[in-house]
């Protein structure tokens, strides 16, 4: 019979209709992410060994590391910043830290209005609180 | 045949156009509403690939893998890594090569759900396309709580994967594979069984068998065009050889066909993971291979099936930090070609059909 078809989607469609709601109401409600999403990165300068593994470990060259040798001839981390603007976020550098300095986060409202802004100064964003503890408020 | 006193009319279809499904461009020659030829126009996505392959280290290509077919992101990685390793001769632990086949799968019902919904919504059929990406969604939450990203996961590692599944994994994942028997129910009883979606797509965009071989068509497209055949089952890679699984053909040769092998495969894909699910051993996840990968100088060919067709790597090493040549041949580029020998005849509304049972992904067209 032409027409069973379509009258078995409507009874697909109409069951659904009051099934539960599936969608977010974003940004009002935002959501959690898991643990491991890679959505953006923070530094813990004081655990950096300026070892410069992530640097290398990186595809697009996207961060740019300095570091001063101390009295002990220690190197010491100086300025570290990351060009996003090139980031994939494949969270390479991430496995290559040796110290765990460098993290992934879920932090994912990360839009900004001009180009120089996505040179992220990561010493400077390490003391923004809602940052380094990786969640969205 | 031509009227008197009117002229054929050429139209320029994309490169932004909803139906193109991506940055393609179509010259399409018209004759009232009637296909007399098209020319499909490529390159809008070119990102070289290729050549950046050359110039980074072969654990820094890896990311760059999923962005190829990017709605089936692990299957591309899964080509590349095994290539890598069959050159440098490398052995995976078991439980790796079960969470690779895993996420493959997964990536190919993704892949296939997408095809199914935005096929639908070429014919503008709305509802299918919601359903079909509710249940996607399910997979890319898989994806992210594993690996870290939805639809470019970048999990494959030479020697293994990135890190192991978490806790949540395996029951989030047999809560997906008991649900997917109605799912697969609804997206028939929604689409495949409706006939208006029936009519539009029944007989419509015929690519018989001979043609599609000399085509050297791949995939799902081949297996709708009546020909039983699938690299996982030719040529076995990975450990495919030790799950039961059937390869589904259809001889219809049809954009419906086309459109409901898709379905099949999901089916199949199903069972695979859940024979993976149940055979999964413990274990490490990643073998002991150096920093620094240097694969002896040689060559080497490896090819998957992709979601979308034969994907082949052919990668050369010199011997150094970096590949000497990598040459990727993917599915979706190939079949490009069989767009202007089925679209002619028929009229432009059905042309838009014919194009998305194609089920190209310009990343892996372009490159």
């Amino acid at each position: 019979m032409f027409g069973k078809g379509l009258l078995k989607g409507l009874s697909i469609t109409i069951k659904r209709l009051y099934g539960p709601n599936l969608t977010e109401y974003y940004p009002e409600v935002k959501p959690i992410l898991p643990s491991r999403t890679r959505s953006s990165m923070v530094l813990e300068p004081e655990k950096c060994i300026s070892c410069g593994l992530c640097v290398n470990a990186c595809p697009n060259q996207v961060i740019i590391l300095t570091s001063e040798k101390d009295d002990k001839n220690k190197k010491v981390l100086q300025t570290y910043h990351m060009n996003m603007g090139r980031c994939l976020l494949c969270g390479l550098c991430t496995e290559a830290c040796p110290t765990k300095a460098l993290k992934l986060c879920q932090v994912y409202e990360n839009a900004v209005y001009h180009r120089e802004e996505l040179l992220w100064d990561m010493m400077a964003r390490s003391k923004q609180a809602n940052i380094s503890s990786g969640k969205v408020e | 045949m031509m009227i008197e006193g009117t002229q054929e009319y050429s139209l320029n279809m994309g490169p932004q156009h909803p139906s193109t499904h991506g940055v393609f461009r179509m010259v399409v020659h018209l004759d009232g509403e009637v296909v007399t030829k098209v020319e499909p126009k490529i390159g809008y996505l070119h990102r070289g690939l290729e050549k950046m392959a050359e110039s980074r280290t072969y654990t820094q290509f890896i990311p760059y893998t999923d962005r190829l077919d990017y709605l089936a992101g692990p299957h591309n990685s899964l080509g590349y890594v095994q290539a890598v390793e069959k050159l440098m001769d490398t052995e995976v632990p078991e439980r790796a090569e079960y969470l690779r086949i895993i996420f493959a799968e997964l990536g190919r019902i993704a892949s296939h759900l997408v095809m199914i919904a935005s096929g639908s919504l070429d014919i503008s059929g709305w509802t299918p396309w919601s359903y079909c990406f509710r249940d996607r969604e399910r997979i890319l939450d898989l994806f992210e709580m594993t690996a870290g990203n939805r639809m470019t996961p970048n999990y494959f590692r030479i020697g293994g994967v990135s890190q192991d599944v978490p806790e949540e994994f395996m029951p989030a994942l047999k809560s997906f594979l008991e649900d997917m028997p109605e799912m697969i129910e609804e997206y028939y009883g929604i689409f495949f069984g409706n006939e208006i979606a029936q009519s539009r797509m029944k007989s419509v965009g015929i690519l018989p068998k001979e043609l599609a071989e000399n085509l050297l068509i791949t995939g799902a497209n081949l297996r709708a065009s009546g020909v039983q055949y699938d690299v996982r089952k030719a040529e076995p890679y990975g450990i495919y050889d030790r799950f039961d699984f059937e390869i589904p053909v259809l001889y219809g040769c049809d954009t419906y066909d086309r459109h409901f092998i898709r379905l099949l495969e999901i089916q199949e894909s199903k069972k695979i993971i859940e024979q993976a699910y149940k055979d999964i051993p413990a274990g490490p996840v990643m073998t002991k291979v150096p920093k620094v990968l240097k694969p002896p100088v040689g060559k080497v060919y490896h090819r998957v099936e992709n979601p979308k067709g034969e994907m082949g790597w052919y990668i050369v090493s010199n011997g150094s930090t970096k590949p000497a040549r990598v040459r990727i041949r993917t599915g979706a580029f190939v079949n490009v070609q069989m767009l202007p020998e089925i679209v002619k005849g028929w009229k432009i509304q059905d042309l838009v059909t014919i194009f998305a049972s194609m089920d190209l992904v310009l990343g892996e067209v372009d490159k």
